[in-house]
This record gives C-alpha cells, sequence and structure tokens, in this order.
C-alpha cells in the first residue's frame, strides 16, 4: 500500500471517530472498563505472587538438636549445613544456642513461675536455615533428619507446604478471573463492532460506491480498522489513568492498614515499576478488542 | 471485449434472471440492452461487473472469465469498466471534483494525477464551473454528468449505464445521451440498459432485446420496436 494511501485511510478512520461522538464516546467507555477490571485484578494477582515470593525467601527451615546432642553429633549437623552452604543451596543460616532459647521462653511466657523446675539445660540448640531456592527443602529436610542428634519428635518446622497450598488455591482463582475476563473482552469487542457497524452502515453507500470503481478490499476496510484501533487506543490510555489513580490510592491505604495490623511483612507495590509493562498490555488488549470489533462489522459487507 | 457464452443465472429464490444468453459486444460498439421489468436487462448488467455470477455458462469481461475468477480480482475487473447508475450515487458530503478524485484514490493515482485527470473529465461532461459544488447544489442532469465524469475519469475500457436518464426529464435524457455518443466515439465501448423507446429510436445504436431472459432479438442501427 502506497503512503498517500494509507494517510488517507488514517484520515479518514479518524473522521469517522469524531463524527460519530456520542457512539465512540460509548465504545471507548466499554474499553475502559473492560481495561479498568483486567488492570485491577491484573495488579492484585501481580502483588499476591511478589509477596508469596517475599515470604518464601523469608521462610526458614527449623532444625532443633537433641537436649542431650554429643559434640560429634553436633559437628556432624553444622558441617552438613557448611557443606550446602558451600554448595549454594543454603543462603544462610544462624544459631539459637540453649540460653538464648531460655531466654526467649522466658521471655514469652512472661511469668517465672512457669519456668520452675526448667533450665537452660533442658532446652535445646537449634539451627535456622535460609535456603536459595525454597523448592529445595523437601531434599534438604529428608537429609537433615537423619542425623542423629536432630530431635525429630519436635520436628524440623518450614511453612512451605502452606504456602504451597494458597498458590494452589490462587492458581484455581487465576483461571476463574481469566474466565471472567474473556466474557468480559467478548462483550465489549461486541460494543465495539456494533459502534463501528453504526458508522458502515452510515457508510453503506460509500461503501458500494467504493466497490464499483474497484477498490480492494483492504482499501475499504482500513479506515474502519483505524477507527476501531483509535477506539481502543484511546479507551487504553483512559483507562491506565484511572486504574494508576485508583492503585496508587488503594497502595496507601491498603499498606496503612496493613502496618496497623502488623502485617508489615506484607506490602503492596508501588505502580511505577509496573507502569510501562501496565501500559503496554492497556495498549494492546485494547487495540485488539478495538481492531476485532471493527473487522466482525466490515466483513459481511465486503462480500459483493 | 464482453462475451457471454450460453450464460444462465438462476437466483437463489428460483427467479431466473438470464436463461442461456450468448452475446458479444466488440471493443468499441455502442449497444442498447432493453427489455420489460424482469427481462434480464440488470441480470446482464450484474453478471458483467461480477455483482453476481453465472449459475452456469462463461462470462468474458475485458479479459477477465468473470464467472471464474478469485475474490481478489473482483477491483481490478470493475477498475476496467466505468458504471452509471439510475440513482446517480454521489458522495453527498463531497464536492463534484472530490466525487470525480474519489474514483481516483481509491485506484492510488498520484495528486499529480488526479489534479490532471479530474479537470479534464469535468470539462468533458461540461461541468468545470461546478466543480466546487456540493451534489445537493445541482440538478438531476447536472448529477448525472458528474456521475459520467467520476466513471470516465480512470478510463475504463467499457462505460455501463443501467437506466442513466430514469431520473431525467427528456431533453436533460438527449443530452447525457449525446454525451455517451461522444465518449463512445473516444473508443470507450458504451453498453446502455434502458427502456426509454424515444432515445433508443433516435440514437440508431445496436440494440439487444431481452424477454424472460433470453434475447428477442438483436439488431444493428435498430429501434425500439423492431421486434413488431
Amino acid at each position: 500500500m502506497k503512503i498517500r494511501t494509507m494517510k488517507l485511510l488514517v484520515k479518514e478512520g479518524t473522521n469517522n471517530v469524531i463524527k460519530n461522538k456520542l457512539m465512540s464516546f460509548a465504545s471507548i467507555m466499554t474499553v475502559v472498563a473492560t481495561l479498568f477490571f483486567l488492570g485491577i485484578i491484573l495488579l492484585i494477582a501481580i502483588n499476591i505472587t511478589s509477596n508469596i515470593e517475599a515470604m518464601k525467601r523469608d521462610l526458614e527451615v527449623t532444625v532443633f538438636l537433641n537436649v542431650n546432642v554429643t559434640n560429634y553429633q553436633r559437628a556432624e549437623v553444622l558441617s552438613y549445613i557448611e557443606s550446602k552452604k558451600e554448595a549454594g543451596i543454603i543462603s544462610e543460616y544462624r544459631i539459637e544456642t540453649k540460653e538464648e532459647m531460655y531466654q526467649n521462653i522466658k521471655e514469652s511466657l512472661n511469668d517465672d513461675t512457669l519456668l520452675e523446675g526448667f533450665s537452660v539445660e533442658n532446652t535445646a540448640e537449634s539451627f535456622y536455615i535460609k535456603l536459595v531456592d525454597p523448592n529445595s527443602s523437601d531434599e534438604i529436610i529428608s537429609q537433615i533428619s537423619r542425623f542423629e542428634g536432630v530431635n525429630n519428635n519436635n520436628g524440623i518446622g518450614y511453612g512451605k507446604d502452606e504456602l504451597d497450598k494458597l498458590e494452589g488455591i490462587l492458581k484455581i482463582f487465576n483461571y476463574i478471573i481469566m474466565a471472567i475476563l474473556i466474557v468480559l473482552m467478548i462483550i465489549s469487542v461486541f460494543l465495539i463492532s456494533n459502534t463501528i457497524r453504526l458508522t458502515v452502515f452510515a457508510r453503506r453507500h460509500q461503501i458500494e460506491i467504493m466497490k464499483y470503481v474497484g477498490a480492494l478490499d483492504s482499501f475499504i476496510r482500513w479506515p474502519f480498522i483505524v477507527e476501531g484501533l483509535l477506539i481502543g487506543f484511546m479507551g487504553a490510555v483512559l483507562s491506565f489513568f484511572l486504574t494508576s489513580q485508583a492503585y496508587q490510592w488503594l497502595q496507601g491505604v491498603i499498606n496503612v492498614i496493613l502496618t496497623n495490623l502488623k502485617l508489615s511483612t506484607l506490602r503492596i507495590m508501588e505502580f511505577s515499576p509496573v507502569a510501562i509493562r501496565m501500559f503496554i498490555i492497556y495498549s494492546i488488549f485494547g487495540m485488539v478488542i478495538g481492531g476485532i470489533g471493527s473487522l466482525l462489522s466490515v466483513r459481511k459487507h465486503l462480500n459483493v | 471485449m464482453i462475451r457471454f457464452v450460453d450464460a444462465t443465472k438462476v437466483y437463489s429464490n428460483g427467479v431466473v434472471g438470464l436463461k442461456n444468453l450468448t452475446l458479444r459486444i466488440e471493443k468499441g460498439e455502442f449497444v442498447f440492452i432493453i427489455g420489460p421489468s424482469g427481462s434480464g436487462k440488470s441480470t446482464f448488467l450484474k453478471l458483467i461487473m461480477h455483482e453476481e455470477v453465472p449459475t452456469e455458462g462463461e462470462v468474458y469481461v475485458n479479459g477477465y472469465s468473470v464467472h471464474d475468477m478469485p475474490h481478489s480480482e473482483i477491483p481490478y475487473l470493475r477498475r476496467s469498466l466505468g458504471v452509471v447508475f439510475q440513482d446517480f450515487r454521489l458522495l453527498p458530503n463531497k464536492t463534484a471534483y472530490e466525487n470525480v478524485a474519489f474514483a481516483m484514490q481509491i485506484v492510488e493515482a498520484t495528486s499529480r494525477e488526479i489534479r490532471r485527470q479530474v479537470p479534464l473529465a469535468l470539462g468533458l461532461v461540461g461541468l468545470s464551473k461546478k466543480a466546487k459544488a456540493y451534489p445537493d447544489q445541482l440538478s438531476g442532469g447536472e448529477q448525472q454528468r458528474v456521475v459520467l465524469a467520476r466513471a470516465l475519469v480512470n478510463n475504463p475500457a467499457v462505460l455501463i449505464a443501467d437506466e442513466p436518464t430514469g431520473n431525467l426529464d427528456p431533453k436533460t435524457s438527449i443530452e447525457i445521451m449525446n454525451l455517451l455518443e461522444e465518449i463512445n466515439q473516444r473508443g470507450t465501448t458504451v453498453v446502455v440498459a434502458t427502456h426509454e423507446k424515444s432515445i433508443v429510436d433516435a440514437m440508431k445504436k445496436r440494440v439487444v432485446t431481452l424477454e424472460h431472459g433470453e434475447i428477442k432479438s438483436d439488431v444493428k442501427k435498430g429501434s425500439y420496436f423492431d421486434e413488431n
């Protein structure tokens, strides 16, 4: 296609949007609503995933030694942990001595009478291990539990299973949301195709003339596609603006609530790091919705 | 130029448009297609323009096999034809000049070609002075002249006119017909479907009479009632 023809077709499409103000506005608003919903869901998903990842990184494998562990048994466990650290499987670990544990228990009970008959000698030393990859926990736990000095009754603690379950539920939740989104997109495609059908109808005369003079299908189709793309893009820009405003407001509110609930490990992410990605997603989705909508409405009129 | 070989058109509702029609129109001819409503005039023109395709038989127009051509070639067939309608079909929001220029934009002519060709075409139909008028500011005859200019501006080999004088008074009709004759003398093949006998009688051209989708008569320098 020649450049002057492209100019002409883009101009025609833009004129369609301007001439058809009310319907264009209605279509842009459907795109805004669809993308706003899409964006909020995406942002929720991004936040949940990043929080779960952060929680996983903070997870520690807790290994309790037996109360009467021998020095040899203790050294065995320690050298195992050291070797795994060198192999890059364990990122860091810390040791809680008997005294520290006694103090911790004392503090948490806050009542010395309950500690009668309970001394530092009754407590056990423990290791807190952080893993590079949380998914390697099963292997580490099974290996470490084989050491004689490790107290298997008190168990080796790790919260990964709970997080995995949570993730599983969230996955199902994601599928449901995706289904809703697809339905929403289909609805907006039809709304846009109806809008453009009106312009097509208003210009059926012109389309007919164009065909008799020998216009290529693409020549007839492009102004309407331009119209659809433009509606989609304008909806995307508007929706992006609304989403970013709403998100930034919500982010502040929710972060305050989380801090007050002492859940400060959970954070709502900043908008700016994802802004460009969100804008690209919005533009692509908006223009795809608009483009498909317009293709649907012109198709019928080309078969002469 | 235009050749129908045993062409039959039966519409999906069972109506027979054309029945085993065989006809040849040579380059540079001027042919009237006449007959009462339902005789097959419109079907004949529709087949030439590939608005319809024959159910059976063959139709050749300007080297295209209309009965068997890919969808993508239809625009090129139509570019080799100029079409004039009874109801003009001008774009109301464009001036006479723009309406003619539009036909050139569609075939991706350069703006230089457009600036040169459009005034020529408007001059040929005698409308140079009304180039800036919108269709609703023009009389019926003037509008039909714009349509003629639009049909001719891309230099088609064949001009097809479907009842071109149907909405015009007798005097204007004769003017349009004279214009068609002039166009024909410049080398364009002209095919006119009409049922206005005075015009046909006056022009003394080849007359093909259709009835019930068949050729009833085909007379060189004929008149409307030659069959009687």
